[in-house]
């Protein structure tokens, strides 16, 4: 069996990012249909973009502490540019490790707890 | 936009006070909230009957904290009208008694500034995100301290000497949370919290009030205040976020667009500020705003930091109350608290902070949002 999606609303099994695209141009992550914050419009101007999933990271930092004790420290955040536009900021795979900023990055899925599997980005090998 | 502060009648600030900034206590925030005000009803040589409207700036006490804790000092009536907008509420609660006051309505108004640490709660917009629920702020900004490093090639160590500054200015501040001054070694040799973060370089939020009063010159006049101590507010700018091109920080763009447009209203430039207060929670916001104002350029502030630019006595003093990272940051009085410090060191009343020959004075805090406060006021 197919492990779960623990955001199943966010991405694909693939790795691929569930975005969106207004008919003024503008492209977000993740979709919605609230309204577009470049122009106002909404409901069918607002439609699905697949994002592929690869970009290029602008940050990243390791993070040490963690109020949430279940958050279990190190882990480390990235800070992507996504090549169709969103910047978005995600859990890269390496728990401990910063990346140089301008490295060219791509999702991966990575298994969480027994049955669930989450998106993570890792520098493009 | 069809007016601006500066188009209206002139507003003073005529009072400020505090109740210190501390660790979490068991003081209840009525003693935090009445401490502050009867202070700045004191330093006004003012009696609360002669306020005509209050503001309370509070981000964590929930609703309707203000009436209980105003009753306490007579219930004369007024309205009053309790204002949340993150970190900047101090700030706005101000802005709202200026309008009030440039506006007419009143012409002796009340802005203050009390909280307590309580859980943050925000209610869920039902856009679900990828990993924001492990993004803390100290996280966030130390996300944008190694972009800056990498893109201004700027040591760690040398973002980190903005703490010793406003470590060294809060040790000489009695309304301060942490009064003591800190090696580099020491702010460098802390917990680390993220990336090369450590806690001595965030701001620690405890608990505590500030407040303000503003007046018309008609107030002035009919209560018979002390006009020499009266400082005016030359303008009073608010902004939040748009849609910025990728990888550019929001918080410094939104800061630079609020900045230009409270300068313009001053009519004033960025190298005629003596005193800046501003919103350091994390060290390298210093660095973002001071370039986005306009001290220098992007890139260069830690140059002027290194020269001592900043200090008190420098060419300008930049956090000379010891900032959020050491004056505190209690969240609804921080922004009032910034008004309070700017007051003191435009009427020469800083003590061992004074910045010599200090007479225009610049105020900026942003919230989570994000949005963005600026407040300009100048000695006569």
């Amino acid at each position: 069996m197919e492990p779960a999606l623990l955001k199943p609303t966010l991405y694909t099994a693939s790795g691929a990012l569930l975005g969106g695209r207004c008919a003024c141009g503008h492209v977000f992550f993740p979709m919605q249909t609230h309204g577009c914050e470049a122009c106002g419009r909404h409901g069918a101007d607002l439609q699905p973009l697949t994002l592929a999933g690869r970009g290029r990271l602008l940050s990243s930092t390791v993070v040490r502490f963690h109020a949430d004790s279940a958050r279990i420290a190190p882990f480390t955040i990235g800070k992507i540019a996504l090549d169709e536009g969103p910047v978005v900021r995600a859990l890269l795979v390496d728990p401990d490790r910063e990346i140089r900023p301008g490295a060219r990055m791509v999702s991966r899925m990575v298994s969480v707890g027994d049955s669930a599997v989450d998106l993570r980005f890792a520098p493009e090998s | 936009m069809a007016r601006t502060l500066r188009d209206l009648r002139p507003v003073h600030v005529v009072g400020v006070g505090w109740h210190r900034y501390q660790n979490p206590s068991d003081t209840s925030y009525v003693t935090l909230g009445v401490t502050a005000i009867r202070e700045a009803l004191a330093d006004a040589r003012l009696e609360w009957p002669s306020v005509e409207s209050a503001y309370i700036g509070t981000a964590l006490l929930g609703m309707a904290s203000g009436r209980p804790m105003l009753r306490h000092l007579g219930a004369t009536g007024i309205p009053v009208t309790h204002i949340e907008n993150a970190s900047a509420s101090g700030s706005t609660a101000f802005r709202q008694a200026c309008i009030e006051v440039a506006s007419g309505i009143s012409d002796m108004s009340l802005a203050v500034g009390v909280d307590k640490r309580n859980p943050v709660r925000r209610e869920s917009t039902g856009i679900d995100h990828l990993a924001e629920d492990a993004i803390a702020q100290f996280t966030h900004f130390s996300l944008l301290t190694n972009e800056y490093a990498h893109r201004h090639k700027v040591s760690f160590e040398d973002i980190a000497r903005v703490a010793v500054k406003n470590h060294r200015n809060g040790a000489k501040n009695k309304n301060a949370q942490r009064q003591r001054e800190r090696s580099l070694e020491e702010v460098l040799g802390g917990k680390r919290v993220a990336g090369s973060l450590t806690a001595l370089q965030c701001t620690p939020v405890g608990e505590g009030a500030a407040a303000a009063i503003v007046a018309s010159e008609e107030g002035i006049r009919r209560l018979g205040l002390d006009r020499s101590r009266a400082i005016r507010v030359i303008a009073s700018t608010a902004r939040s976020e748009r849609v910025y091109e990728a990888g550019l920080g929001f918080d410094a763009v939104l800061t630079k667009e609020t900045a230009a447009l409270a300068l313009a209203e001053a009519q004033i430039s960025a190298k005629d500020l003596d005193i800046i207060e501003l919103h350091d929670a994390f060290t390298v916001e210093e660095l973002h705003y001071i370039e986005n104002i306009g001290l220098c350029r992007e890139g260069e502030g830690v140059h002027l930091l290194k020269e001592g630019a900043l200090d008190i006595g420098g060419r300008c003093a930049v956090n000379p109350s010891g900032g959020l990272i050491a004056m505190g940051h209690p969240i609804g009085p921080t922004g009032v608290g910034q008004i309070g410090e700017i007051v003191l060191q435009l009427r020469g009343e800083a003590g061992p902070r004074q910045h010599a020959g200090a007479k225009t004075g610049f105020a900026h805090m942003v919230g989570v949002g994000a949005v963005c406060y600026i407040h300009i006021l100048q000695a006569d």
